[in-house]
């Protein structure tokens, strides 16, 4: 089953001789339950051809579909919604509110899903402990460890059962270790969870972790 | 350095255009206190002195028996000590002169005066004023006694004293009737035209004394004549002075008495000076002090105000710059080099602070004089910019960016060792603030007077203590407060609210943020409660000062039908009225003030009296415990009354008859007659020609006689009837009585009303002592017995008397007992003092009943008069309680307070709202990739926006409304010690602290409204801008 169709998405930046063309005639599907690794050069649009899917961008002209959803359609409100159901994401500055801890936020989409308190209570001590930060679940993001946060992050982005799991170089701000263990829990999760993964990034681990890899060089998929 | 300054100053030109506007509305208003507390303070002292009367300006010189050759130059020298004490300003100069007594005949006197302006102080009957030597005019009772008309010449036989002036002749070309008011009081025989007894410094014996004999100032001087008073009166012309010349003349003033005497030397037994002016002046200066510290305590609270905003929006810029200055650390620049650029930034704000401040200051106060109360009194200035101005202004700017150079150093990155140091600083500040407000506040209970030199410290910064405590300990009550909402967020289910109270209850709190909230609030509501208490008290203070709406002081006795005319000029409720000191028993008043007797017709306290009760009572509750129980019938009178006497036993006795009068509005007035003798044959008593309407209530007839004598031993049964035309049968019953001293002198006093009169009989004792009365007295009540008073406290706790207490009042001659029926806090009129308020009516029966039948009445007391201007009466002196109120509300002198406090209300309004605009701004840019990554977990753009607006207010409305409790009590505490009477003493009656709600309630709806829609804009375009853009953006 296809879970995420992408058509000639073009995505440019600017006017006339300071235009660039982020992203150029983009088009391909992911099956549902795959774990996708985008990879290119640094300014190649990855950024924001994750943006673009996840409609935290519109792109010039193309269509995006999600779980029969398309993306490319929706309003402000529609894409509030696909956020909380169906499209996570995971930064690579990790994303965290700073004031909440690391509990509150893994439980933040379950407040915005209305979850009731015991149930998410239930949620978030399970997702922690998938993680592997139970014991950690009082501490606010500042006093945790890069890799911890994004665990925390990692976490927060599954909480409320996702279609598909966005990460913009999530192991950008980490070290190897650091890194590879993040992505051994991405893989660990994608096949737990039976979410679809979409995760950008330069690390050769990552692509060889994933089911499949697409490369975009200066805005074109040569996959 | 420069270059880096340039380039800060254009990327962030609008937070420096905020740190500017806020150190620019703090030297503005600190420049225009400056301006109110010297230019319009001195301003108001100078209208405060046009405003005062000639009889406050005047400056008398009293010369006491100056002998003929001496009397030019005395009266020259006199002259001259007083127009040159009184340079630079235009002088008036008035003299009056009498001559000691000159023969007229065997047995009587006669002297000569001289007015120097005769025309205003007297009007012709007849005749005309003298122009020529050797011609004068004389009162109209002194040609009906003398038998003298224009054209009589009247020999003044040679002076009295030992070294005698010829003898002289003056031609009488005119009949005069002296005007009310015009000094006649200090006329020898007081401008009544004929004394019986009376003797001057240079005779030695009581005659009968004629006068005066008018005549020409100059020639006065010229007779030779021993003047036995010579008065000269200056009156200064103060329509437009300067303050350093009111300065001046009080203190030339103050020596002139012991310059007159060098002067005058020998030429003058006793010379004295005597001038209200200096005190009249020193007590507009005391007011003004009052005032102007009033003025500095609004000063200081503004200041306190802007640097709290101040402090805010440094702190706001450190953080704002925090990278920068780390980037600059990273480059090598030092400490000091960092601190080197703040403070020639901190300087040229200062500067552009300064030059903004100047002419915004001299235009605000401009404005601010042209506005009531201070364009009403008469303040109203062109814009001037003044030495004090100017150094006010840019010492409070260079006050002001030092503040925020050290606010800017202290904001270093918060560390966990560092938020610990600053909390125990902060409890430290606390205590200090509480333990120095609790301080200055028990001082300002303990001095209420403040009657230090300048403007007493105490009361210029316990305002502000008071409210910077209250805001601070109000600030500790909000991290439990928040900690709950923290708590309740923690259960709920949704996102948006439980995470704006996270955000509020968790992100440190920014306390200049919250004090400048909690402060501004405070004082707005202060600043107007502190005007609504002080207007009141003002109120107070004037009506108890008045006593009723209206009082018209007498100068001379009331006549019968006074009170018609009175009536009919005011149209409102009149009583006649008495105001005057009295004795208790022995006491005669503590502090050298006498307790103050206030009787008034109290069937009509209600309508009449004025000045605030306690307990909610009111005056006509009180009156009704004073009143009397029913007026007194008496007999009408159409015609003029006869009387017939007869004695037994063949003394020659005399009776000098007096009536008691009572005219339709209640007055009282007595017409004493001229000795009867008891001999059978009726006499008319011609003096007691009544106007109509008028009822004889009280009769008194002392029995005089060469028959008594020490040690006569017979009696004589004496029946006098006194005929009253018009009377009818009356029912009334009369009451007969023998009055003190030595009633048992003259026994079975009886009285019978008849068809035509009263017919009055009793037994005299010929012998025994001489100064006993022998009065028979009838009056057409019974004694009313213990005279029912109302106290004030003070006179209750001065003699320590109770409601039911018995005492004795001495008034005038006679004592009349009393018992104290009520307490009141003040009496109308005599505020503070021990004084007692009686029903005229039944004090006049008291004083009647003792054979007093003087009219003790001495004022007209008008309850809601329509018209109020009374000079046409030409009776005496009116005070209105409205006059009054304006004059302590709207004077020159008080009407700072009130304009200094219009200008608080704003200025902690504006500080507020820039406080709170630049603090969401920051607060919000700093989190813009916050709000992104909200929006990336699924958040709508309403969701986010309650979110910061939740966030927001859930802060700004528990502290808006500490603020609004803490202006509250600050009033409640401080206000009513601020509030001052005019001479700065504690106001009679109490300050009763003011909280008026619709303005309160305005105003606060107002700061919140304002405080709201500056938040909603500010999160409104926070929200639209954060989208994806901020995520790409490394943290
Ligand atoms: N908001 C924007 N305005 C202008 N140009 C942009 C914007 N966002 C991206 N670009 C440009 O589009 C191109 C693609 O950028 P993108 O961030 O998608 O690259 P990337 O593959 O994510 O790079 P990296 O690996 O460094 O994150 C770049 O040339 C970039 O400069
Ligand atoms: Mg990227």
């Amino acid at each position: 089953m296809t879970l995420l169709t992408v058509r000639k998405i073009t995505r440019t930046f600017g006017e006339k001789e300071t235009a660039v063309h982020a992203l150029q005639d983009v088009s391909f599907d992911v099956e549902a339950g795959t774990m996708v690794a985008l990879v290119g050069r640094s300014g190649s649009g990855k950024t924001t051809l994750l943006n673009v899917i996840g409609g935290l961008d519109r792109p010039d002209t193309g269509t995006v579909h999600v779980d029969g959803v398309e993306v490319t359609a929706l309003d402000e409100d529609g894409l509030s919604l696909l956020r909380r159901e169906k499209v996570s994401y995971v930064f690579q500055t990790f994303g965290l509110i700073p004031v909440l801890s690391a509990a509150e936020n893994v439980g933040a989409p379950l407040r915005l899903a209305r979850t009731p308190a015991a149930e998410r209570e239930r949620r978030v001590a399970l997702l922690l402990d998938l993680v592997g930060l139970g014991d950690h679940a009082g501490q606010r993001p500042g006093e945790l460890s890069g890799g911890q946060q994004q665990r925390v992050a990692i976490a927060r982005a599954l909480a409320a059962s996702p279609r598909l799991l966005i990460a913009d170089e999530p192991t950008g701000q980490l070290d190897a270790d650091t890194g590879r263990s993040v992505m051994a829990l991405l893989r660990g999760v994608v096949e737990s969870e039976g979410v679809t993964a979409l995760i950008s990034t330069h690390d050769p681990i990552m692509m060889a972790l994933a089911d499949r890899v697409i490369r975009i060089n200066d805005g074109r998929i040569t996959e | 350095m420069t270059g880096l300054l340039l380039g800060r100053a254009r990327a962030q030109w609008q937070l420096l255009a905020v740190l500017v506007a806020i150190v620019s509305l703090g030297a503005t208003l600190l420049g225009t206190c400056a301006l109110l507390v010297t230019r319009t303070a001195d301003r108001a002292l100078e209208v405060a002195a046009s405003r005062s009367t000639a009889e406050d300006a005047q400056v008398t010189a009293y010369n006491v028996t100056v002998l003929g050759a001496d009397a030019a130059g005395v009266a020259a020298d006199t002259r001259d000590l007083l127009t040159s004490s009184l340079a630079p300003f235009e002088v008036r100069t008035d003299g009056r002169a009498s001559s000691v007594l000159r023969a007229l005949s065997k047995d009587s006197a006669g002297y000569l005066s001289a007015v120097q302006d005769l025309p205003a102080s007297a009007e012709l009957a007849t005749g005309r004023w003298p122009s020529a030597p050797g011609e004068g005019v004389v009162l109209e009772t002194t040609a009906r006694q003398l038998g003298v008309t224009t054209g009589s010449r009247v020999r003044l036989g040679p002076e009295l004293s030992r070294d005698p002036a010829p003898a002289l002749t003056v031609t009488i070309v005119g009949v005069v009737r002296p005007l009310v008011g015009t000094g006649w009081d200090r006329d020898p025989l007081a401008g009544a035209g004929f004394d019986p007894a009376y003797r001057d410094t240079s005779s030695l014996r009581d005659s009968r004394a004629y006068g005066p004999f008018l005549v020409g100032w100059d020639d006065l001087l010229a007779t030779g004549s021993t003047l036995d008073r010579l008065e000269i009166t200056a009156v200064p012309d103060l329509s437009a002075p300067r303050l350093a010349d009111l300065d001046a003349v009080t203190a030339n003033v103050r020596t002139a008495d012991r310059r007159l005497a060098r002067v005058l030397g020998e030429r003058v037994r006793i010379e004295r000076v005597a001038s209200q002016l200096p005190s009249v002046l020193q007590s507009s200066r005391h007011q003004q002090q009052v005032t102007n510290a009033a003025v500095l305590a609004v000063a200081v609270l503004g200041a306190v105000l802007t640097a709290t905003a101040l402090s805010l929006a440094g702190r706001l810029t450190t953080d704002l710059r925090a990278a920068e200055s780390a980037l600059l650390s990273s480059f090598g620049a030092g400490r000091g080099q960092l601190a080197g650029v703040a403070a020639i930034e901190a300087a040229a704000l200062a500067l552009l602070a300064t030059a903004l401040a100047i002419p915004a200051s001299s235009l605000l106060h401009t404005a601010l004089t042209h506005l009531p109360p201070l364009g009403g009194a008469g303040l109203a200035s062109a814009p001037t910019i003044t030495a004090a101005q100017v150094l006010t202004i840019a010492a409070g700017a260079a006050a002001l960016a030092v503040m925020l150079i050290v606010s800017g150093l202290r904001a270093a990155p918060a560390t966990d060792e560092r938020t610990r140091r600053d909390l125990l600083a902060r409890s430290g500040a606390d205590i200090l603030l509480v333990a120095l407000a609790a301080g200055g506040w028990w001082q300002l209970r303990a001095q209420p007077t403040g009657d230090a030199g300048g403007p007493d410290v105490v009361r210029v910064l316990a305002p502000a203590l008071l409210l910077i405590a209250g805001a601070a300990l109000a600030l500790r009550l909000a991290p439990p407060a928040l900690a709950l909402a923290d708590r309740l967020a923690r259960r709920a289910n949704s996102l948006p609210l439980p995470l704006a109270a996270f955000e509020a209850a968790r992100r440190p709190q920014a306390t200049a943020a919250g004090l400048l909230v909690t402060l501004a609030c405070a004082s707005a509501t202060f600043g107007i409660a502190l005007d609504a208490t002080w207007e009141r008290s003002q109120r107070d203070q004037a009506a108890l000062a008045v006593g009723t709406d209206l009082t018209l002081a007498l100068t001379q006795p009331p006549t019968a039908g006074q009170g018609a005319a009175v009536a009919a000029a005011t149209g409102g409720t009149v009583s006649p009225a008495v105001d005057r000191g009295v004795a208790v028993g022995q006491w005669l008043g503590g502090a050298g003030a006498a307790p103050r007797l206030v009787a008034v017709d109290t069937d009509r306290a209600g309508a009449l009296l004025r000045g605030r009760l306690d307990n909610g009572r009111t005056w006509a509750q009180v009156g009704a415990k004073l009143a009397a129980p029913a007026g007194a019938e008496g007999l009408p009178l159409t015609g003029t009354p006869t009387l017939t006497g007869t004695a037994s036993s063949g003394a020659h006795l005399s009776v000098t008859p007096e009536l008691l009068l009572e005219d339709a509005t209640g007055l009282r007035t007595t017409c004493a007659t001229a000795p009867v003798t008891l001999d059978a044959r009726p006499h008319r008593l011609g003096a007691c020609v009544p106007p109509s309407g008028v009822r004889v209530i009280a009769v008194a007839v002392p029995v005089t006689g060469d028959a008594i004598s020490w040690d006569a031993t017979a009696t004589s049964d004496i029946v006098i009837t006194l005929t009253i035309p018009g009377t009818t049968p009356a029912s009334a019953k009369w009451t007969a009585t023998s009055a003190a001293p030595s009633a048992e002198q003259l026994t079975d006093p009886a009285v019978t009303t008849g068809r035509s009169g009263l017919r009055m009989t009793g037994t005299v004792q010929l012998g025994g002592p001489p100064e006993a009365a022998r009065t028979l007295v009838a009056t057409a009540f019974e004694d009313p017995g213990p005279v029912p008073v109302a106290v004030s406290a003070g006179f209750a706790h001065d003699l320590g008397v109770r409601v039911g207490g018995r005492l004795d009042l001495t008034i005038g001659l006679t004592a009349v007992p009393i018992t104290v029926a009520d307490l009141v806090p003040a009496v109308p009129s005599a505020p503070g003092g021990a004084a007692l308020l009686a029903d005229l009516d039944t004090l006049s029966r008291a004083l009647a009943v003792r054979g007093d039948l003087g009219s003790p009445v001495d004022a007209w007391w008008v309850g809601d008069p329509v018209h109020t201007e009374l000079t046409g009466l030409h009776l005496g002196t009116a005070v209105t309680r409205a006059g009054e109120t304006d004059r302590l509300t709207a004077g020159p002198v008080p009407a700072g307070l009130p304009a200094v406090l219009r200008l608080l209300v704003p200025a902690a309004a504006l500080l507020l709202l820039a406080g709170v605009l630049l603090h969401v701004t920051c607060d919000l840019q700093a989190r813009a990739l916050e709000v992104a990554r909200l929006r990336g977990l699924g958040m709508t753009r309403r969701e986010i926006r309650s979110t910061l607006l939740g966030q927001h207010m859930v802060v700004l409305l528990p502290l808006w409304a500490a603020g609004a409790a803490v202006g509250a009590l600050s009033t409640w505490i401080v206000a009513p010690l601020l509030v001052r009477s005019e001479t700065g003493a504690a106001p009679v009656p109490d300050v009763v602290p003011m909280w008026p709600w619709p303005a309160q309630a305005g105003l606060l709806t107002a700061l919140l409204a304002a405080a709201l829609i500056a938040v909603t804009s500010v999160v409104l375009v926070q929200s639209r801008r954060a989208d994806a853009a901020h995520l790409r953006v490394a943290s």
